[in-house]
């Protein structure tokens, strides 16, 4: 969970999603209950004109319920202006009292739409980032929901990380396998499993996906590694601008079907973390050169992964070699 | 941002990361350029840039031409000035010659 302040003085916003009842508020209370979060401010939102779900977050400091549409496109607004109150508030008298935001969103909420709204925005641009985007799936009912339901597929492949809930409930059996149907959707995300907010190991055995039958005939979502090269100190330029320049027709051209992009490049400024979500790219962040200063392993500098739909790997590689390399 | 006037609308386009001093921000402009033609000019378009003027200048046979701040409304006015979208994965940017 991102804790340090951020250098660009934007605060940091954690989506958290999943299908209806998948056990959003029910994960939050127990990191709530467990101290963590105490420095971030809580919005809930809910499609329903009547909130339930704060009564659950007693444990929250700060809580704001957006009741009354789905922050994804009718509550938009509403949402936006939330956020923008909080960050005036945030910047003002009581500088300094949040470490983040975290945004409770209703079952009904694709949260690339959303982060794509919140990008779109000229003030929440600057004052905030979105740091990571946790989705939860119900293992009791994810595998209908994620057989029946588009949205439940979308809010899946635009995850950072997926956590599994009510486990115990399901069996090990089909939480492996609903384990393996996700990691198949988004092989970037990571996966873990809590019951009740409580973390559980992953089933060793993880056994067949499910299988998913295709929505309006869309193709399955697959992962492509593009090598876009490391390059010496005076050719960063070249490479940052080549793979840039290319992507961004390509986002342009095919934001739809491509959902996903992420890599850390090299250039003049030093390693770019580069991140997409549909069209939206996030605005890249400079790395420190030095791997110890970051968490977890050292990035794999020069790969891009490209998560997507109606793409052929061959016609992706050449357009790379003809534009790129 | 200008308070006054809501301008520029979005903090730098994402291209334009990957250059921090006046140097670097010239030479990936010139070189960008470049990069920007190559895939314009299989859809019969030209860009250009003086490293003066901010964005750069887009221009088609027919005598079109269009001011665009960042390459995102670059596409944009490219795929309306082609007709089509300048896909680098379409079978027009990849044909031979």
């Amino acid at each position: 969970m991102p804790g340090a302040p951020r250098s660009d003085g934007r605060l940091p916003l954690i989506v958290l999603g999943g299908f209806l009842g998948a056990g959003k508020s029910t994960w939050l209370r127990h990191q709530l209950h467990e101290g963590r979060l105490a420095r971030h401010h809580i919005l809930v939102n809910e499609a329903a004109e009547t909130p339930v779900d704060n009564l659950l977050l007693g444990g929250a400091a700060r809580i704001t319920v957006l009741a009354g549409g789905c922050a994804c496109c009718d509550g938009l607004p509403a949402l936006i202006a939330a956020l923008r109150d909080i960050c005036d508030a945030a910047s003002g008298a009581e500088a300094g009292q949040i470490d983040g935001l975290l945004l409770e969103t209703s079952g009904l909420a694709d949260p690339g739409a959303m982060a794509a709204g919140l990008a779109a925005d000229p003030v929440l641009a600057r004052r905030l980032v979105v740091a990571e985007t946790l989705v939860l799936v119900d293992a009791l009912h994810g595998a209908a929901q994620l057989a029946a339901e588009p949205l439940a597929r979308a809010q899946v492949e635009a995850a950072d990380e997926i956590i599994i809930a009510k486990p115990v409930a399901a069996g090990p059996v089909t939480v492996g396998r609903l384990a393996s149907t996700l990691r198949q959707m988004n092989p970037a995300a990571s996966i873990s499993v809590a019951e009740q907010g409580l973390p559980l190991p992953l089933p060793t055995d993880e056994g067949p996906p499910f299988d998913l039958p295709p929505l309006t005939e869309a193709p399955p979502i697959r992962a492509y590694r593009l090598e876009v090269g490391q390059r010496g100190a005076g050719e960063a330029t070249d490479g940052w601008v080549a793979l840039s320049t290319w992507l961004s027709a390509l986002l342009h051209a095919r934001g739809d079907d491509v959902v996903r992009v992420k890599g850390v490049v090299r250039t003049p400024a030093g390693r770019l973390l580069l991140q997409s979500v549909r069209r939206v790219v996030q605005p890249p962040e400079i790395l420190p050169d030095d791997d110890s200063a970051l968490a977890g392993p050292a990035p794999e500098e020069g790969t891009i992964v490209l998560i997507g739909r109606n793409i052929d790997a061959a016609t992706l590689a050449r357009s790379w070699q003809v534009f790129g390399a | 941002m200008c308070s006054a006037c809501g301008f520029p609308a979005a903090p730098g386009h994402w291209t334009d990361a990957g250059a921090q001093t006046p140097a670097d921000r010239l030479r990936l402009r010139f070189i960008r350029l470049a990069a920007v033609n190559r895939l314009l000019l299989r859809f019969g378009l030209k860009a250009h840039d003086d490293g003066v003027t901010p964005g750069l200048q887009l221009f088609s046979p027919t005598g079109a031409r269009e001011l665009v701040p960042d390459l995102e409304s670059l596409w944009a006015a490219a795929a309306r000035m082609a007709g089509q979208p300048i896909d680098p994965l379409s079978p027009r940017a990849l044909a031979d010659g």
